[in-house]
């Protein structure tokens, strides 16, 4: 079977329709006749460059409409993506095919996995990137897609028309209409305009409309969307200032070094771009009583403190650590921005005061005597909607075809935003083709997670995520998300590549079928214990003892189990990736008794054969539970209604299975036209 | 480091002693392997009761209460002494039916007693199947979703018994709420408010330990509830109170001022919360010199105190006296002995330390008296659903011990968490995050 093993990085293959042109730069928007394309993206940050590209790869005609093309994937705030938690997210996109993994691969300039201490669940894939190198690359990728068409200008109005009887909404979108008067039509339309909608920039007592510093908020748009009825709310955020680098006296303080080896992003890659010796270090420091000294005699100075707004809590300002958490040292990253950038960007000193006092503060600090400031750091105050008015497809309720993804849903951080460009742009393009909506489910990723979290409950703060969100975290790993989503997205959605999918596929048979095999392999723990000396297992008792079980000593790993019993564990070990995803499957093997899987495709809203009251199958259909056992966690949902659905998947278990067996044949010769259909 | 919790964890799963008589740490896993029991008639008052149990080890739990005799004729009703299998006390005698699989209701190995209906009896033997390994209380519904998954019920049946499990349900939702208004639901809440700070601390410190250096202070934190002790309301200064653990029961020990009539208005106020404690305690240690019975104070004692908890039929009351007369050393060795009149007493010298053995065994055997019926609230399905809650809460921390992965830990500390939130409700991620916001300066 195919895969690719230290294949570093590739395009996606070209879909069947090849006579759509490749991507193109149109700068000119009064073209003859009135465009007209399958989906319109608006704006070019994490979500929008992510929607764009995956309604292309779902075969769609996509217009990806921004400010300006220089600012495409550009890092706003922090130079660095992953973490805890959004690491999980990023591997999430990369499962469906997505960009920001990928491009990560070929900017970082620091690699670094988080929580490696804490068990396989939580480890948070992380990396300083190059902001310079990273738009770059993204601008690259984006001008490359097959169906993607990229093209300047502000968008100030939506076209609405006629709802479509069959779905709920008032109006429809077709089109949008730009600042200079002329019109673009197409059949969906995500917005993903992140901090611009009616953007205020805050400096000490100064604030001035911007979506991003030296950036035009929307304000046309904002209005157009209050008008439809749309429910907005009001956030605030906010970044460091940007120190020289030259000006640090980086000798004294705190040196972390890069991950040796890096591990990648992208299920894809095997290395990254960069040799660990070739990456740049960050360094610590702290905050000292004198900064809260500064903070606390001038907050009169700072309207954005005072601001009722909310903020994200986890992501504090300077100026509300040193108020709510007083007589503490405070740490202080300095992270780089790039290789060949002379900016360091101090994490954790994001603060709105007057810009000549922030280099008076940030003097203060050890390390930083010298410092000086380039870019003072600033709040931003943004307007959202509320996401309870989309559903989890991410179409708005309200207008039909019309899709939000990123900031403007309330969220914050690269990640989340990325993850919701993905799903938008696919349901976007499965809109345009009829097909029933790609949702992912609380119980299949932290994208279902981030996105039923913010459809059923809201936000009022800027949403982000945490790992503790999550009900399945054991099951929902970094390593195995390609497990959970490749193949649904490549069967449901058709957003992944015909490569990808057959990795995942290799890779799931192969750990399926190692799995079997280590359980199969039995000897008393006495003969373990000769064959591998270095593990503690326990000769008291003389049982057989499975070799699946001798895996889940911390100091065995499939190369010492193979070591002891070459054949068949050898061919284990041949795959680096294989042997380590062995080892973590195993150790999460705790809790499985839930067994009994519902069909992912079953429609809750309109099965007729089960009784369901409403509002169940509205649960349902929002979490969509992998299993029996899932569904009855849900909240709401009752044991009588467990009863039925338990019922009705068996029975219909008992058809399938009956039909499976005369149609195999059918089936193989189905997959072997599409794979022919495909490689055209 | 991390670790340092699991004092916490272990001081909030230490509570529930007296309610988790199960002590078997082999508890069986949920899920289709496990036999379910429970009371399939209605509650409160009837002539008879029935209990059903359902699953592998049904036909085991059936020969454990009726040994020594051996399994019933299959299908047929036979009647059988029921004992309690850890202490061999006879429980009733009833109708027992062995239906083993698949022809049964559930198309397991079933096995019903048709015991009488009074409370005692059915708490008795749904008490005594707890203790029998591998057997668990049924989920709401899990007879059916049993006898459904095996295939012996169609649509229509299952749709008539959903309704009737939704009632069910719900009439044990209700009945769990009122339950746990009182002290019990009281006590779960505390220890679900313990669970959720340590959970709390432990998902901050996966979820922002590593950037933000809070291994230190999450410890700190964590170690905090500890300290929190069982907390008695009224306790005044005068009153002296010692939590001990006599003969393996936990006791509050009051000592109390003597109770003397015609003393100071001070005295006189330390003898009113003598009383007032008198009549809270469950078991009276009365002490009296053995030489001065004749006094005015000692017969008012005795004719006050002593003589009107003694006047109380056993069952009408929960509370005991022990009747002690020290100072056994001053009566004359061929002496009449301290008085005819009184009732059953035991003489001790405190100087010499004679009758101290015996003391101690006196009390022994009422504690065992006062603690053996951890609740004399009659509700019996709820019981037995808290008890298995707890049993599974005290697991869980179990689990949260052995971890060697923080993740896994957590995912303990959470089904822990769980357990106690489905007796108290509640429950969300947003009060952990909360949690976390408002202990930890989070966010770099």
């Amino acid at each position: 079977m195919f895969y690719f093993r230290g294949c570093g990085r590739w395009v996606a293959v070209s879909f069947t329709k090849q006579q759509f042109p490749l991507a193109r730069l149109s700068s000119d928007s009064a073209a003859p006749r009135t465009p007209h394309f399958d989906v319109i993206v608006i704006g070019g940050g994490h979500a929008g460059t992510e929607a764009a590209t995956a309604a292309a790869r779902c075969g769609s005609r996509t217009l990806l409409l921004t400010h300006r093309v220089d600012t495409i994937g550009q890092m706003s705030c922090n130079p660095s993506f992953g973490g805890i938690g959004k690491g999980h997210l990023m591997r999430e996109v990369d499962a469906l095919d997505g960009l920001c993994s990928r491009i990560c691969d070929q900017s970082g300039v620091h690699y670094k996995v988080l929580n490696r201490r804490k068990g396989p669940a939580v480890w948070g894939l992380r990396a300083q990137i190059d902001r310079k190198l990273y738009k770059q690359n993204m601008q690259k990728e984006i001008l490359n897609t097959p169906l993607l068409t990229v093209q300047e200008g502000a968008v100030e109005d939506l076209i609405l028309t006629e709802p479509e009887p069959e779905h709920t909404g008032k109006c429809r979108v077709s089109g949008v209409v730009l600042v200079d008067g002329s019109t673009v039509y197409a059949e969906s339309v995500i917005l993903t305009t992140g901090t611009f909608l009616r953007g205020m920039i805050v400096i000490g007592l100064e604030t001035h409309p911007a979506g991003r510093l030296g950036d035009q908020p929307s304000i046309g748009l904002a209005q157009t969307l209050e008008k439809l009825g749309f429910v907005v709310g009001r956030l605030k955020t906010g970044t460091p200032p940007r120190i020289a680098k030259e000006s640090i006296n980086f000798s004294i303080l705190n040196k972390h070094i890069p991950d040796n080896p890096s591990i990648p992003f992208s299920f894809t890659n095997e290395t990254v771009w960069i040799k660990p010796e070739d990456q740049l270090p960050c360094y610590l420091t702290h905050t000292n009583p004198r900064v809260d000294e500064i903070v606390l005699k001038n907050l009169h100075l700072n309207s954005h403190v005072k601001e009722t707004t909310r903020g994200p809590r986890y992501c504090p300002s300077i100026e509300s650590k040193v108020l709510r958490f007083p007589n503490r040292l405070h740490q202080v990253w300095l992270e780089p921005e790039g290789m060949d950038s002379d900016l360091i960007y101090p994490q954790g000193l994001s603060m709105t005061l007057p810009a000549e006092l922030q280099e008076k503060m940030i003097t203060c600090i050890r390390g930083l005597e010298k410092a000086k400031v380039i870019q003072p750091g600033y709040g931003v105050q943004y307007d959202y909607l509320d996401p309870r008015q989309i559903t989890p497809s991410l179409e708005t309720h309200l207008v039909q075809r019309l899709f939000f993804a990123g900031q403007i849903n309330g969220t914050t951080g690269y990640e989340e935003a990325a993850a919701q460009g993905v799903i938008a742009g696919i349901n976007a393009s499965l809109r345009v083709s009829r097909k029933p909506p790609f949702v992912v489910s609380r119980t299949e990723g932290y994208i279902g997670v981030l996105i039923d979290d913010l459809t059923t409950l809201g936000t009022s703060e800027p949403y982000r995520m945490f790992t503790s969100r999550v009900e399945f975290r054991l099951s929902l790993r970094p390593d195995n998300a390609d497990s959970r989503l490749t193949l649904r997205g490549y069967k449901d959605a058709g957003c992944v590549s015909q490569q990808r999918y057959e990795r995942a596929c290799w890779m799931k048979s192969s750990l399926e079928e190692g799995i079997s095999v280590l359980k199969s392999i039995e000897f008393l723990s006495s003969k373990w214990k000769k064959l591998i000396p270095e593990a503690s297992i326990s000769t008291s008792r003389s049982l057989p003892v499975r070799a699946l079980d001798v895996l889940k000593y911390e100091e065995v790993d499939m190369d010492s189990l193979a070591k002891a019993v070459p054949e068949p564990l050898k061919k284990y070990t041949k795959c680096r990736e294989l042997a380590e995803r062995l080892k973590i499957e195993e150790i999460k093997g705790v809790q499985q008794d839930e067994a009994l899987q519902l069909p992912k495709d079953l429609d809750y809203l309109t099965i007729r054969d089960v009784s369901l009251s409403h509002e169940v199958r509205e649960k349902l259909h929002f979490s969509r539970p992998q299993t029996i056992g899932a569904a009855s966690r849900i909240p709401g949902v009752t044991p009588a209604a467990i009863i039925n659905l338990l019922r009705f998947v068996k029975t219909t278990q008992r058809r399938q299975s009956a039909m499976n067996e005369s149609s195999k044949t059918d089936q193989y010769l189905c997959d072997a036209d599409r794979l022919q259909e495909r490689e055209l | 480091m991390w670790r340092g919790l699991w004092t916490l964890a272990a001081q909030a799963a230490r509570g529930p002693r007296r309610l988790c008589t199960r002590r078997s740490s082999g508890a069986p896993a949920p899920g289709s392997g496990a036999t379910i029991f429970a009371l399939s008639s209605g509650q409160g008052r009837c002539g008879i009761a029935v209990i059903r149990t359902s699953g592998p080890a049904s036909g085991h739990a059936l020969r454990i209460l009726t040994a020594p005799r051996d399994l019933p004729l299959a299908r047929h009703a036979s009647l059988r002494l029921l004992s309690d299998p850890r202490s061999g006390e006879p429980l009733d005698r009833a109708l027992v039916l062995w239906f083993p699989g698949p022809q049964s209701f559930t198309g397991e190995d079933c096995v019903e007693f048709h015991v009488h209906g009074g409370p005692a009896v059915v708490s008795g033997v749904l008490q005594a199947l707890g203790s029998v390994p591998g057997l668990r209380p049924a989920e709401a519904g899990e007879f059916t979703r049993r006898a459904f998954a095996n295939g012996k019920l169609n649509l229509t049946e299952v749709e008539g018994l959903a309704d009737l499990i939704h009632a069910e349900t719900e009439a044990q939702r209700r009945q769990a709420l009122r339950q746990l208004d009182g002290e019990l639901g009281h006590l779960c809440r505390g220890w679900a408010e313990t669970l959720t700070k340590a959970l709390a601390h432990v998902e901050a410190y996966i979820d922002f330990g590593e950037d933000d250096n809070l291994e230190e202070g999450v410890l700190e934190q964590g170690r905090k509830p500890v300290s929190i002790v069982s907390p008695e309301p009224g306790t005044t200064r005068d009153v002296l109170e010692t939590p001990v653990d006599l003969a393996g029961f936990p006791v509050l020990l009051s000592d109390t001022a003597g109770l003397r009539e015609g003393v100071g208005p001070v005295e006189q106020e330390g003898v009113r919360r003598a009383r007032e404690r008198l009549e809270q305690a469950d078991l009276i240690l009365a002490m009296l010199d053995a030489s001065d019975l004749a006094s005015p104070s000692s017969c008012n004692f005795l004719a006050t105190v002593v003589a009107s908890v003694g006047a109380q039929s056993p069952s009408d009351s929960s509370q005991r006296l022990l009747l002690v007369l020290n100072k056994s050393d001053l009566l004359s060795p061929e002496g009449p002995g301290p008085g005819p009149d009184l009732p059953p007493h035991l003489l001790l010298s405190c100087l010499t330390g004679e009758g101290l053995d015996g003391l101690l065994e006196a009390l022994r055997k009422e504690l065992a008296a006062v603690c053996g019926d951890p609740s004399t609230d009659p509700p019996l399905l709820t019981r037995a659903r808290h008890q298995h809650h707890l049993q599974g809460c005290l697991d869980a921390l179990g689990h949260y011990k052995q971890s060697k992965d923080l993740a896994l830990a957590a995912e303990a500390l959470r089904v822990a968490r769980g357990h106690l939130t489905r007796l108290t409700g509640g429950g969300g991620t947003e009060e952990i995050l909360d949690i976390i916001f408002q202990d930890f300066c989070v966010g770099k």
